[in-house]
């Protein structure tokens, strides 16, 4: 459905080409396909968020292109892509006072023509992506007074109403607690398997992947270093190449998923200190 | 949908947006007519209204007829117009710049008015065309070029249009400007400076229509943009990328609002100078009755911005009679202490 | 820049008002410390410099202000700045042992104190004032004589004027300062306080603002219309569009009893804006426009 062909892409690049700093992505290729849950995994840094941003046509590469059912981005209108792809961002701080039911109604932006305003049938979607996330409580409560957890998961209801196929989202459970990463990763099951939508969702959590993603693309140094099931990339090997990190990748005994158990920092040998969390 | 709960709809409180920009329409512009008839009827002077609307008696000898259709209804219509192009381009420019603090003269466009106006004052001559004087129309001339160059460093980046460095352009266009022209009435003597110094405090006795039609399609035109560019600015609130997500053409949204902002800033600064506060206040006013999706916002803003100034327009000419208290000055004191409160009792009135 | 002198009976209260000033000045001429006539003056004061060359003290000028015209002398003296930025240093090169100061600045007033430079202090008032200053000028550069002489000439001339038209009604006059070139923006008129207010009661006008009581204020359209006057006078220094270009912006308001008749008028020249030695010619000038028929 999404396709991504030897992408390029560095900051702060000037007309002239000169380029500021490393690129932020480079030679990156993938293929999202329609129904899947695709996880891009890796560190702070890597370029998991620039490569997010690519593929949602919200950056434009400097090399390589995104293809969308066939059709490269570019050659769609805004609204267009809006009606085919929602982003759901790590952030949002609106300038001004909106109440959760308006920012849910922004997502049917693209749905309206220039002068056009909200019928029936948009308000009917609009309280069912909040039911479908939970929020109808909160409809018409200052979005500025939720919580982290009701705010992420209004925005997800936002870019639901945008009623596309696919949806992208940004580290979607970074800044939540364990409750509401739970409650996040249960949704976007449910958006999957209930409306078969199609998730590209980037993060550094490896658990959180494990559980929602049934395909990774590992990324280091906006470099892609390894794809596939959860299963096959989720090795210690890997772990150790993307984080430095010693870990070790066991079957959850009740939920039978896999789980990523940190044992200690790569280089450093031998039982050096008490460490409580890796017994 | 499968898995998911399909509950009874629930009622919605909040009526839903065409009935509420139906009522603000009604309401406010009920307020806005209503301040249009009644403030040409007052006034410092007494005026037999009989005789002044008595069609017998020919105009040129009908004082007061002449007091009603001369001095005061282009004065209160001036007001009108210089009223809601404020506080609609204050929404406006708030909603470009993401911050509640932002006034259609934080990006340079008075101060480049203000640099036209004293050039005209001090040059002496008339170079006026028609039913335009030279001080408007320098004053327009001058925030255009104002506009332009913000306009040209905002755009000069790579990829579109920079809010930062706008408002960088801006902030420091307007104390270069203000630098020139401190400088200008330092050359220049006592009447000029004094007749710079009133001009920046506002003055809406235009005793014309010629400003007024002059003035009225450039408002016209920036008003109807903003109709059009409602709906993108409530998406832009939360951000260009994120608007972009949603469909919104980012770049020519904040292209279109920041010309069409500046246009109707400079229109009616040129018509009674620029007149503080309305852009800031009116709007927060307003966001505070009516909400902040700009499709009721704008419309609500502008036709109280128009009352709002009437009735300040209409202080400062009976309140110290046969004076004039300049009417910047009468909306910075209501305008001023109503900000300060707001300050104080809801943080500045944003979600951050 | 205010005016003490204000009411009806003006030619009475400006004598008293002169007499008592004078009074004062003797007294203060008897107990200070008066220092012999000054030699080497700098006027910062563009009317109080036609004074000191009006009553033959020209000799004595070594400086004047960036904004002196008058008399064609000053062309080759020195200039030292004005009200908003005096230049100290200038002064001090010139070595004077008297400066005139506007009475507003305080500072200048200090720095020449404390150099030992004495000052003599211009207070801006109505006609009386103009009198009070030449006495005064003349007490301190030696030339009390002839500045009686100036005066005694400046008030037969006024008389001349006075009398002239005292038979005839005070015209309603709108004495305008200023305004936009072209249009009816801006407008700034007498408010019944100040020397050109004097002079207008003098050259037989009644001045539509009187009530007011202030030097200056800026008139709105409906003001002009309220107050009717019968005359409308334009007084300005120099340059600006001038005869029936200049009156056309008027046209606007014809219900205004001075523009349905026709008496709007515009005068140009420095002596009409200088409370100076020349105020006689400023007067009959006005009083010219006013009651033509008195010559």
């Amino acid at each position: 459905m999404l396709s991504a062909t030897d992408l390029s892409f560095t900051y702060g690049r000037r007309r002239s080409g000169r380029e500021a700093g490393g690129p932020a992505v480079a030679d990156a290729t993938l293929h999202v396909a329609q129904g899947s849950r695709v996880g891009i995994l890796g560190p702070n840094g890597s370029g998991k968020t620039t490569l997010l941003k690519l593929l949602a046509g919200v950056l434009r590469p400097d090399e390589g292109s995104v293809t969308l059912e066939g059709r490269d981005l570019r050659t769609f209108s805004r609204a267009g892509l809006a009606r085919r792809m929602a982003m759901v961002p790590q952030d949002t701080h609106p300038a001004f006072e909106y109440t959760v039911l308006e920012i849910v109604l922004m997502g049917r932006y693209a749905h309206l023509g220039p002068f056009e305003m909200e019928r029936p049938g948009d308000l009917r979607v609009a309280r069912e992506c909040l039911e479908a996330t939970g929020t109808s409580a909160l409809q018409h409560r200052p979005f500025h007074t939720l919580s982290g957890g009701e705010k992420q998961r209004v925005v997800i209801a936002s870019a639901l109403a945008q009623a596309t196929d696919l949806l992208l989202l940004d580290e979607p459970s970074s800044s939540l607690d364990l409750r509401y990463q739970l409650e996040i990763a249960d949704l976007l099951l449910r958006l999957s398997r209930g409306r078969s939508s199609t998730l590209v969702l980037s993060t550094h959590d490896l658990n959180f992947a494990a559980t929602v993603c049934d395909a990774l693309v590992l990324i280091r140094d906006g470099r892609l270093v390894a794809a596939g099931s959860p299963r096959e990339v989720l090795t210690p090997a890997h772990i150790r190449t993307l984080y430095g990190v010693e870990a070790d990748v066991q079957e959850h005994p009740r939920h039978g998923g896999l789980v990523v158990v940190p044992v200690r920092p790569d280089g450093e040998g031998g039982p050096g200190g008490d460490r409580p969390w890796a017994r | 949908m499968g898995a998911l709960n399909h509950a009874e709809p629930m009622a919605v409180p909040v009526p839903p947006i065409r009935r509420r920009v139906a009522g603000a329409l009604l309401g406010f512009g009920s307020l806005a007519v209503v301040s249009i008839l009644a403030a040409p009827l007052a006034g410092s002077t007494p005026v037999d209204f009989v005789r002044a609307w008595d069609p017998s008696i020919p105009f040129h000898r009908n004082v007061d007829a002449q007091i009603f259709f001369i001095a005061r209804l282009p004065r209160v219509l001036a007001a009108a117009l210089v009223g809601s192009a404020l506080a609609a381009a204050g929404v406006v420019f708030q909603a470009l710049l993401r911050n509640p603090l932002a006034t259609p003269f934080t990006l340079g466009v008075s101060a480049g008015a203000a640099l036209g106006a004293m050039l005209a004052i001090t040059a002496g001559v008339s170079f006026g065309i028609g039913p335009l004087g030279s001080v408007p129309l320098a004053s327009f001339a001058g925030s255009l070029a104002a506009v332009g160059i913000v306009y040209a460093l905002a755009t000069a980046r790579h990829r579109g249009f920079s809010t930062n460095v706008m408002l960088l352009a801006g902030v420091t266009l307007n104390s270069f400007f203000s630098a020139i022209i401190l400088f200008l009435q330092y050359l220049a003597d006592m009447t000029q400076t004094m007749r710079t110094v009133r001009w920046l405090m506002g003055d809406l006795d235009v005793a014309s229509y010629g400003p007024l039609l002059a003035a009225a399609p450039l408002v016209a035109v920036a008003l109807g943009a903003f109709a059009w560019l409602a709906r993108a600015l409530n998406l832009l609130a939360l951000g260009p990328e994120q608007a972009e997500a949603r469909g919104v053409d980012s770049l020519r949204a904040q292209r279109v609002a920041f010309i069409s902002a500046s246009l109707a800033t400079g229109a009616a600064v040129s018509v009674g100078g620029p007149v503080g506060f309305i852009g800031i206040v009116v709007p927060h006013l307003v966001r505070l009755i009516v909400g902040a999706d700009h499709r009721i916002l704008l419309p609500a803003a502008s036709l109280f911005g128009a009352s709002f100034l009437i009735g300040c327009d209409l202080v400062s000419r009976t309140v110290m009679a046969p004076l004039e208290l300049p009417v910047g000055i009468v909306t910075a004191m209501i305008g001023g202490p109503f900000f300060l409160w707001l300050l104080i009792s809801r943080g500045g009135g944003s979600a951050r | 820049m205010k005016s003490v002198c204000r009411g009806p009976g003006l030619p009475l209260g400006a004598c008293c008002f002169a007499w008592a000033l004078l009074g004062l000045a003797a007294a203060i001429t008897a107990a200070g410390a008066q220092p012999a006539p000054a030699r080497r003056v700098v006027s910062l004061v563009p009317a109080v410099t036609e004074m000191l060359f009006a009553i033959g003290a020209g000799p004595q000028v070594v400086g004047v202000s960036s904004y002196d015209r008058e008399p064609a002398d000053v062309e080759r003296l020195p200039r030292v700045g004005a009200l908003l930025d005096p230049d100290l240093e200038r002064i001090f090169t010139l070595a004077p042992d008297l400066v005139v100061v506007y009475g507003s600045q305080d500072e200048l007033r200090q720095q020449l104190d404390r150099a030992g430079v004495p000052a003599f202090l211009y207070r801006h008032g109505g006609l009386a004032g103009i009198f009070d200053t030449i006495v005064r000028l003349g007490g301190r550069t030696g030339r009390t004589v002839e500045a009686a002489a100036v005066i005694r000439q400046v008030q037969a001339d006024l008389d001349d004027v006075r009398r002239r038209v005292s038979a005839r009604a005070p015209a309603r006059v709108l004495l305008v300062f200023g305004r936009d070139p072209d249009s009816l923006r801006n407008v700034y008129a007498s408010g019944g306080v100040g020397f050109l207010h004097d002079v207008l009661v003098l050259a037989g006008g009644t001045n539509v603002l009187a009530d007011v009581g202030r030097e200056g204020l800026q008139i709105s359209a409906e003001q002009i219309l309220a107050r009717r006057p019968d005359v409308i006078l334009e007084l300005r220094a120099e340059g600006g569009p001038d005869g029936a270009d200049a009156l056309r912006a008027w046209r606007t308001l014809t219900a205004v009893p001075a523009v349905k008749s026709g008496r709007v008028h515009a005068l140009v020249g420095s002596d009409l804006v200088v409370p100076g030695p020349r105020i006689a010619r400023a007067a009959e000038r006005i009083a010219r426009v006013l009651h033509p028929e008195a010559w």
